[in-house]
């Protein structure tokens, strides 16, 4: 059953008359990874936005659990029904990394007594330890960064994850550690990620491809 | 309960920015509790001295209008206009007094022997039928027993009529002690100087220590203090018809509120008072005593607000910055689902954590330094005040006439933070740390996290 609906989505930025997006339209289930590509430019980001509810499209609908996101609380859709992986980080960078694990479960309103305990754990998860969870963000390598934030976009037990480039920033051997993590929430815990890349390795662990050209996106493989 | 916790942690987080706002807050929260502090004794010592010389009505005929008039005589308030100008609503305390010249007819004078009686009473006794006074019988003036110069010695303070208390030395002279009769005499007169002399028969209930000083100007008996008689104003005015003179009577009255005077004089011109006279506050007084203090109220008062208005200013300068500094994580919050108004609280409740921290340190040492700084501000005021009595360029703010009168300007302060003034201070800074709030609800509802990130990215 699709858990993100894309209908006929379009999205110009303001001040310009080329749309970037132009009538989009896919279906993502949970407990499939699925890999948009293409060019840089092509609009990969945006759509990311779109669907991580930072943005909405200017037409067409995005449908989370068939109710519209534009007719929703986007802000509680972004707190409890995804969890987005950003190419930057993007995290609290004067905070340490469990802190900024539990900020997001208490934003996303988890209503769990022992968050630092399962913040630790979701951490250990990704391969940070407890000595480097308690160190500042910004005294974090680049790979633990991306690992953080992994840890972060999970730590509300979301439908959807989307990631943006997860393995960008990452060695090969972290590259492995992370797409397994991506794989198995999907295959094991049975949600939707979708991961926006160029990178082949990340392509070949996807049940679905989907591609992103002139502002069209078009399957490239499908199960 | 999170935002509140994760404002706590940023508040050390960002040590730097926020110490710099807590020095401007600081800073403002000193000077408000010096400058209240001041501001607030000096009104209750205002609204004191304002009660206390403003209450008290004077009513003497305006000279003014006596020499316009072209007449000499001065009409009289009559006893029984004054007792009635006592029953007003507007009075809550009024105090009658009557003075005679007297002389003995069983007892002596201290310093009789000396001669003389009063003055003023002897050129109108040329004729035969005056007496010529060599005491005085005091009704209803117990002033100085209140302030302890004098003190009964034995017996008790006169409380029906016909009943008087002497001095130790006139006692002492005429071997009287208390329980003993004496008679007095006082003459009484018409305008057409028809003479009738009064016989007083007062019976001693106490003698009194005087440590008043003896004389005036003149070694007299009529002016001795020793030969004072003191008696109710009742014993003395009871004997008195409309017409006649020779008895001094006084009369002061209390308004309950000083702003009640126009009221006040308007039933007095009703009741019978003449136009002539004139009904007064001791307005000159006031303002010699409290002026200095008043001038200081208005310099603590305009430094305040010149203080809040600039520091309000420099800290809205300074939330916006620190709120620009930080987009990136407001961005981050709001791309995590945080809501506008719960990172708008955070930042309001990190605001209030430095301004009561702020208020705390502001408090204590604000008033730790406010009471030196009114001394200095109070003596500027003070030597303002005298410079401008000795340049006379201030005509009505110090009543020339009124040096040398035992009313001196206030020269100190006890500075206090009562309740009032402290939940004032508390006030001004809860608004310090809102408009602060304000400012960074204003920057944020402005903010969107996918602009912000694409910004930083």
């Amino acid at each position: 059953m699709s858990v993100l609906t894309l209908n006929n989505v379009s999205y110009k930025y303001e001040g310009t008359k080329k749309n970037v997006l132009a009538g989009i339209s896919a279906e993502f289930e949970m407990g499939k990874v699925y890999a948009i590509v293409g060019k840089s430019g092509s609009g990969k980001s945006t759509l990311l936005s779109l669907m991580a509810g930072l943005d909405v499209c200017v037409n067409g609908e995005i449908m989370y659990n068939g109710k519209d996101l534009k007719k929703i609380d986007r802000d509680i859709y972004r707190a409890k029904g995804i969890g987005v992986i950003f190419q930057a980080f993007n995290l609290i960078t004067n905070a340490t990394a469990v802190e900024n694990i539990v900020l997001s479960m208490n934003i996303s309103g988890v209503n769990d007594k022992n968050k630092k305990s399962y913040a630790y754990a979701l951490l250990e998860k990704v391969g940070i330890d407890c000595e480097t969870a308690e160190r500042k963000v910004l005294k974090l390598s680049g790979g633990e960064q991306q690992r953080v934030g992994i840890a972060r976009a999970l730590s509300h037990n979301p439908d959807i994850v989307i990631a943006d480039e997860p393995t960008g920033n990452l060695d090969k051997d972290t590259e492995a550690d992370v797409l397994g993590i991506l794989t198995s929430l999907a295959h094991d815990d049975g949600k939707c990620v979708i991961i926006v890349t160029h990178s082949r390795k990340v392509t070949s662990i996807a049940d679905e491809i989907w591609g992103i050209n002139d502002g069209k996106m078009i399957p490239v493989k499908q199960q | 309960m999170y935002i509140f916790q994760n404002a706590l942690k940023n508040v050390v987080r960002n040590k730097g920015r926020n110490i710099l706002i807590g020095i401007i807050i600081f800073a403002i929260i000193t000077t408000t509790v010096i400058t209240l502090g001041i501001n607030n004794t000096a009104n209750g010592i205002i609204d004191d001295y304002k009660t206390r010389f403003g209450s008290e009505v004077t009513i003497t005929p305006d000279m003014q209008k006596i020499m316009k008039s072209g007449t000499s005589l001065t009409p009289r308030i009559t006893i029984e206009q004054r007792k009635e100008f006592s029953q007003s609503k507007y009075i809550k305390e009024y105090k009658l007094t009557a003075n005679a010249g007297i002389s003995g007819e069983n007892i002596k004078a201290v310093d009789e022997a000396t001669g003389g009686g009063s003055g003023t009473t002897g050129m109108v006794g040329d004729k035969s039928e005056f007496i010529n006074p060599t005491m005085q019988l005091i009704g209803n003036q117990f002033d100085d027993f209140q302030k302890g110069i004098r003190e009964i010695t034995d017996g008790k303070m006169p409380e029906n009529d016909n009943e008087c208390i002497v001095s130790k030395e006139l006692a002492e002279l005429n071997n009287l002690s208390v329980g003993d009769v004496i008679d007095v005499t006082a003459s009484l007169f018409t305008d057409d100087i028809d003479v009738r002399n009064v016989i007083y028969t007062l019976t001693i209930t106490g003698i009194y220590f005087d440590g008043t000083e003896e004389y005036g100007m003149f070694a007299n008996p009529y002016l001795n203090r020793r030969n004072e008689v003191l008696t109710t104003f009742e014993t003395i005015t009871n004997v008195v018809q409309t017409d006649e003179n020779g008895i001094t009577v006084g009369s002061r009255y209390f308004l309950k509120d000083p702003d009640m005077l126009a009221a006040f004089t308007t039933e007095l011109k009703a009741k019978g008072l003449n136009d002539i006279f004139k009904v007064t506050t001791d307005e000159n007084s006031y303002n010699r005593v409290v002026g200095p203090v008043e001038g200081l109220r208005s310099v603590s008062i305009t430094f305040m607000i010149i203080v809040l208005i600039l520091g309000s200013i420099i800290l809205i300068l300074l939330t916006s910055i620190a709120i620009r500094e930080r987009k990136y994580e407001i961005g981050v919050l709001r791309a995590m689902g945080m809501k506008k108004i719960k990172v708008a609280l955070g930042l309001w409740v990190e605001m209030l954590t430095i301004t009561a921290i702020c208020l705390v340190i502001g408090i204590g040492i604000g008033s730790i330094i406010a009471q030196p700084v009114s001394n200095v501000l109070l003596e500027g005021q003070i030597e303002n005040a005298q410079s401008d009595i000795e340049g006379g360029n201030v005509p009505g703010f110090v009543d020339m006439s009124s040096i040398g009168t035992s009313d001196e300007p206030i020269s100190k302060l006890d500075i206090s933070l009562g309740l009032h003034t402290t939940l004032q201070i508390i006030g001004i800074s809860l608004m310090l740390a809102t408009i602060a709030g304000l400012a960074a609800i204003i920057k944020i509802t402005k903010y969107e996290p996918i602009k912000i990130l694409m910004e930083r990215n």
